[in-house]
């Protein structure tokens, strides 16, 4: 397994957020995880990224335990719902953020963002400062961010929840584009069982903090507790 | 019609600004005035040529204010910003935060005076290292007040997303932090400075009447009833603020805007 989280637990004062979830992730697959607000899948993101600490668990990333390290040595991208672009910087430069990091010379950085900019069909922004994009450039700017440092897994909180249908429905489709064409491994939460059904290679139902994965997307649509089933039901009565 | 009244207010508060500027400096080049004349009887430069002489009391007040003000404002600003950080993410936030506003509880003069044994104890008092630590007791609240508004979610959330980039704590501060709170750093900084520029209770008590600032320079000659030194020393007291003012105008203007 590349990615696996082992019994991972959280509580928040008394409240049980997390009660040892345990995942396996293959290399170059995204796992849709799906549930309702305040289910504990941001907590789950967020424990994974270094951003929160679990209260017990592991977390192994291509044979290594980085439960402990912080989060700016594990290498793992979490995007957020929103872009959060750095406001002061052009869209180049956000882009070219995390090679900065890695202090890579500037004609590599600029090569590498322009491959980027052209793949994500942002060439003609490249100067714009984030205030002038919509909603959907930005969150293409910031998968752009995320994925010119190559990061071994990536982590998508509701990233279109924001978005309007349309918008919405087209950054699904670049994100299938962009993830086969740069083999990405990622875990994809959202509260949107279309989605969910779309974006994952498999797909993992959130309840109570409680994670159930599906060895299929049928044996996930016949679970009742997914509310797949009324979904469907509900079109075919249209 | 609006256009003209609108004009007429602006120079109403403008005159208001200006006049009473002009009047100071106008006595500050005077000599030998006395009620109810109108003007001063002689015109003259001593006042402003004394100034530049080596050891005059008032420029050596004028240097000492500078450097308490530039030292309250700079490490205000610092400690501040920093300090109300770790206020805004901590749990017990509201209650730190009510005891950053302690110290506007009671006037600067009783203040000082419940501080002064404790600047005594210290071997501070009448220095100036001890008036910069008066000073600091009401800047530093002020300057972890005015900040902690600064660190919510969002910023939270950008310091996240530049460590899951790769970067550490001090790279997002240099590259990201700082960037989005630099015309709040230079407001506070401004504002800071002119806390202590202008502050009067601490300094004389703590300041035992050794640290001369320009400030109690005023007092001085204005007990004295030596006017034309107190405008001289007004008009030296209100510069360096205008001075400011000018500089972060545009950012000011852009804040309020």
């Amino acid at each position: 397994m590349f990615a696996e989280i082992k019994n991972i637990a959280k509580m928040y004062a008394d409240k049980k957020v997390l009660a040892n979830v345990s995942l396996s992730l293959n290399k170059h697959e995204t796992i849709s995880i799906l549930g309702k607000s305040g289910c504990g899948k941001s907590t789950l993101l967020k424990i994974i990224a270094g951003i929160e600490k679990q209260d017990e668990g592991q977390i192994i990333l291509n044979g290594t335990d980085i439960s402990q390290q912080n989060p700016n040595e594990r290498n793992i991208v979490y995007l957020f719902q929103e872009a959060l672009l750095f406001p002061h910087l052009t869209v180049f430069e956000n882009i070219a953020f995390g090679l900065r990091i890695r202090k890579h010379n500037n004609g590599k950085i600029k090569d590498e963002v322009y491959v980027m900019l052209e793949s994500l069909g942002l060439t003609e922004h490249s100067v714009k400062m984030p205030h002038q994009l919509s909603g959907g450039q930005k969150q293409r700017v910031a998968f752009g961010r995320a994925l010119i440092i190559n990061p071994p897994l990536i982590l998508l909180d509701e990233p279109f929840s924001s978005l309007d249908t349309e918008i919405r429905s087209q950054m699904q489709e670049l994100y299938k584009k962009v993830a086969k064409e740069f083999q990405i491994t990622a875990l994809f939460v959202t509260h949107d069982i279309k989605e969910a059904l779309l974006m994952g290679d498999k797909i993992t139902y959130m309840h109570d903090g409680i994670l159930i994965p599906y060895n299929s997307k049928e044996d996930f649509i016949n679970d009742e507790t997914t509310g797949a089933k009324k979904e469907i039901a509900f079109w075919n009565s249209l | 019609m609006q256009t003209k009244s609108s004009f007429l207010f602006r120079l109403f508060i403008a005159s208001l600004c200006i006049i009473p500027v002009l009047i100071l400096s106008a006595l500050s080049f005077s000599k030998n005035w006395s009620f109810p004349s109108l003007l001063a009887e002689e015109f003259s430069t001593a006042a402003w040529v004394d100034l530049f002489t080596p050891g005059n009391s008032i420029s050596v007040s004028l240097v000492t204010s500078l450097i308490i003000a530039l030292l309250v404002g700079a490490a205000s600003t610092t400690m501040g910003f920093f300090v109300s950080k770790t206020i805004a993410y901590n749990r017990y936030r509201r209650s730190l935060l009510l005891m950053a506003y302690l110290p506007f509880v009671l006037s600067p003069v009783i203040l000082a005076v419940c501080l002064k044994y404790y600047f005594i104890k210290m071997n501070v008092a009448g220095t100036v290292w001890g008036v910069i630590i008066a000073q600091l007791v009401i800047a530093l609240p002020y300057s972890i007040i005015f900040f902690t508004g600064f660190w919510n979610q969002r910023i939270k959330e950008y310091e996240a997303v530049v460590s899951t980039l790769g970067g550490k704590p001090g790279y997002a501060l240099r590259k990201v932090i700082i960037p989005l709170s630099k015309s709040l750093l230079l407001i506070c900084f401004f504002q800071c400075f002119l806390i202590s520029w202008f502050e009067y209770g601490l300094t004389s008590v703590i300041g035992y009447g050794k640290v001369q600032t320009l400030t109690v320079k005023v007092y001085q000659f204005l007990t004295e009833a030596n006017i034309f030194y107190a405008a001289l020393s007004c008009c030296l007291l209100i510069l360096p603020p205008v001075l400011l003012l000018w500089m972060n105008k545009r950012i000011i203007l852009r804040y309020l805007n």
